[in-house]
């Protein structure tokens, strides 16, 4: 009886330290109860991420570290130095032996990590994914949104721009990007349905992550048909790429660009003119519901995990699973759409 | 060196060049485009910083070495820099090129000093001095990148200046960039110094053996710290250029560019047992390769057989060397 009464009253005081805390998550309307906890539990977990020190796992490492401040577990977030596939393995071998009770992760190689992620569950740790929906080794994987309706918003947008005729041509990290490759095929889609006068002027360009590479193919593609005037952009690095070719060729206006992108990279672009609409979705919120889901599992709420949960985070609010054979794949609807009107309010 | 051979139309340079010729004619008969003064200016511009990094690693690769750590040494001294410029809000044109230019020349030193000092193998040597050099750099400095709402003004300023601009059919402009009268230049300070001085000689000489070099009165410690110096200096300054050109520093730039501009090198018809090679050739065979990656797209290559091609055509044009090569020994 007193562990029934102490629970509610503990949620309640990290609700009211929740909304107190500064942190880059919106926490007012959190699901506290899914993630309450006896007095004196204490979770170590780790989240795992591709490669540590770029604006976007910053981003997330503020989510993780707002998670700890407000629950008072122990959370933190590690990755390689170099987007390397061994060396995230690696890491996980250590969590592993160091006895994390939890391991959210965000795989550079889904393929790569299945065998370290069923050991570590062998062991009795939860594990978590995110950005990784053909994963088998986990206990959930929640991903931002669907990957095809993602894609179809980016070709929205880029469409109403065009006014729905002329040439675009689509970038992709590597033709190997599962995610990426599945939001060119949500665009492509939409756009074969909605906008029948445009046409995808040519193979999706692969541009390894680099903006220097966006730019140098996307250059390229305009010479080799000078008539394209659309890009629909997959990887985070080709909204810079496709701002300097637009800015160096004085092309605003002319050509449009929808794709994935942040206000730290492209925000310079966005005031310009060369860019109109970068989408993203919030690695802090993504970080944040990994680690809620994290607790839950360990809570033993594996019933209340499923589709149709209320995370109670932006984008989080009605989990999906649209996978039946794989009711442990939850997806939100966490993308954010950013205009020259709204950069501002976003600083990373 | 044309010097061996009696008909200049027998010269390696000569013979890359006719390569390089007939891939720009069937390129350019796959697709016209090819031949716009847009494409052609672009081509150009992406020779500049691989060019200067090729001019280094040629001085090595005489000298019978080779340097895998010119990426790291371009990434360090680009990112300190641009770091250093953001952290203190300092802008300037000529002390960060400068500065760039003496971070990438120590490092190059460190290799000169294992190479010759503990006579270790270059390779060997360089892989560990481009790991130190990427590992302190990402650890000690950081892995952020600095996007263009940070980058430094006037490094802008150097990327965009053109010698000429011109506009095209769409109302856009395009221009030749000015950093190609860099690389010109520079091209031009390595030649003559290799063509013209005692350093210079000593490098091919040390290259062709080093036994016999330091018999002929050769101190061959100079000639190695001139190389790896050189080439660390080159290295330093090709990646602030870099920077300054795309508008951001990335401090994980420069992955997997020693092949290419190993291969570049190679493909110019430096031997890679050291003692040959030459300015013109590698400035040719960086052009091939540049524009062999250039021109995938634009000839229709399906983005699955890009990597197929390049492979293929490299291996085929350092084929065509390697049977100049055995002829020539014949």
């Amino acid at each position: 009886m007193k562990n029934f009464m102490s629970v509610p009253l503990l949620g309640v005081m990290a609700f009211g330290s929740a909304a107190l805390a500064e942190g880059p998550v919106d926490v007012s309307n959190v699901n506290s109860e899914l993630i309450e906890t006896a007095e004196d539990t204490e979770y170590t977990i780790a989240t795992v991420v591709k490669v540590d020190g770029i604006a976007w796992f910053d981003r997330m490492r503020e989510g993780v570290e707002q998670f700890a401040e407000d629950t008072g577990h122990d959370t933190y977030m590690v990755g390689p130095s170099q987007a390397d596939a061994a060396a995230q393995v690696q890491m996980i071998e250590n969590l592993i032996a160091q006895g994390v009770d939890a391991i959210t992760v965000v795989p550079f190689s889904v393929e790569a990590v299945e065998p370290v992620l069923k050991k570590a569950r062998d062991q009795g740790i939860v594990v978590i994914s995110h950005e990784a929906s053909n994963i088998q080794n986990a206990d959930y994987d929640i991903e931002a949104f669907d990957n095809f309706a993602y894609g179809q918003n980016l070709m929205k947008v880029l469409g109403e721009a065009m006014g729905g005729e002329g040439k675009y041509v689509a970038t992709v990290g590597s033709l190997t990007s599962k995610s990426q490759m599945e939001w060119i095929d949500g665009a492509v889609a939409y756009q074969e349905e909605n906008f029948p006068d445009m046409t995808l002027a040519m193979d999706r360009l692969e541009t390894y992550d680099d903006a220097n590479q966006d730019y140098t193919k996307l250059k390229e593609a305009f010479t080799a048909q000078s008539d394209i005037t659309g890009i629909v952009g997959g990887p985070m690095p080709t909204s810079a790429g496709a701002g300097r070719m637009i800015t160096e060729s004085g092309l605003e206006g002319q050509v449009h660009f929808a794709g994935t992108g942040l206000v730290s990279v492209a925000g310079e672009y966005l005031e310009n003119g060369a860019v109109e609409y970068i989408q993203f979705w919030d690695p802090a919120v993504a970080g944040y519901a990994m680690n809620m889901l994290a607790v839950a599992a360990l809570e033993g709420r594996q019933d209340q995990i499923q589709a149709g949960l209320n995370l109670g985070l932006e984008g989080y609010e009605d989990l999906t699973a649209p996978d039946e054979s794989a009711p442990h794949k939850l997806y939100g609807a966490g993308w954010v759409g950013v205009t020259s009107e709204n950069m501002g309010e976003y600083d990373f | 060196m044309s010097q061996r051979n009696p008909a200049w139309w027998k010269s390696t340079e000569a013979m890359v060049a006719g390569i390089l010729l007939i891939a720009m004619v069937l390129i350019g008969l796959v697709n016209p485009a090819f031949w716009s003064l847009d494409n052609l200016f672009s081509l150009a511009r992406s020779n500049v910083v691989i060019g200067i990094m090729a001019l280094g690693v040629l001085l090595i690769m005489i000298s019978g070495g080779i340097d895998v750590s010119f990426p790291a040494f371009a990434v360090a001294a680009m990112y300190l820099v641009v770091r250093a410029m953001v952290d203190y809000e300092l802008e300037g044109i000529v002390w960060p090129f400068l500065a760039a230019t003496l971070i990438g020349a120590a490092l190059g030193l460190v290799n000169a000093g294992l190479v010759h000092k503990l006579n270790m193998i270059p390779l060997i040597v360089t892989l560990g001095t481009a790991a130190m050099a990427r590992g302190l750099l990402n650890g000690v400095v950081g892995t952020s990148n600095v996007n263009i709402n940070k980058f430094p003004d006037s490094l802008i300023e150097v990327g965009k200046a053109d010698l000429v601009t011109l506009t095209n059919a769409k109302g856009g402009t395009f221009g030749l960039t000015a950093t190609v009268l860099v690389y010109l230049g520079l091209a031009l300070m390595v030649h003559l110094v290799l063509s013209r001085t005692m350093i210079g000689r000593s490098v091919y000489a040390y290259g062709a053996s080093p036994e016999a070099a330091k018999r002929v009165g050769f101190r061959t410690g100079r000639t190695l710290i001139f190389a790896y110096v050189t080439a660390g200096a080159l290295a330093g300054f090709a990646g602030l250029l870099h920077s300054s050109m795309i508008w951001m520093a990335n401090p994980r730039d420069f992955v997997g560019w020693e092949l290419d501009v190993i291969a570049a090198v190679v493909l110019g018809g430096a031997s890679i047992f050291g003692g040959r090679g030459s300015v013109l050739g590698t400035m040719l065979g960086v052009f091939i390769l540049v524009m062999i990656k250039n021109s995938l797209i634009l000839m229709g290559i399906d983005t699955t057989w890009q990597r197929v091609v390049v492979g293929l055509m490299l291996i085929a044009a350092v084929a065509l060397t390697a049977l100049r090569d055995r002829k020539a020994i014949v």
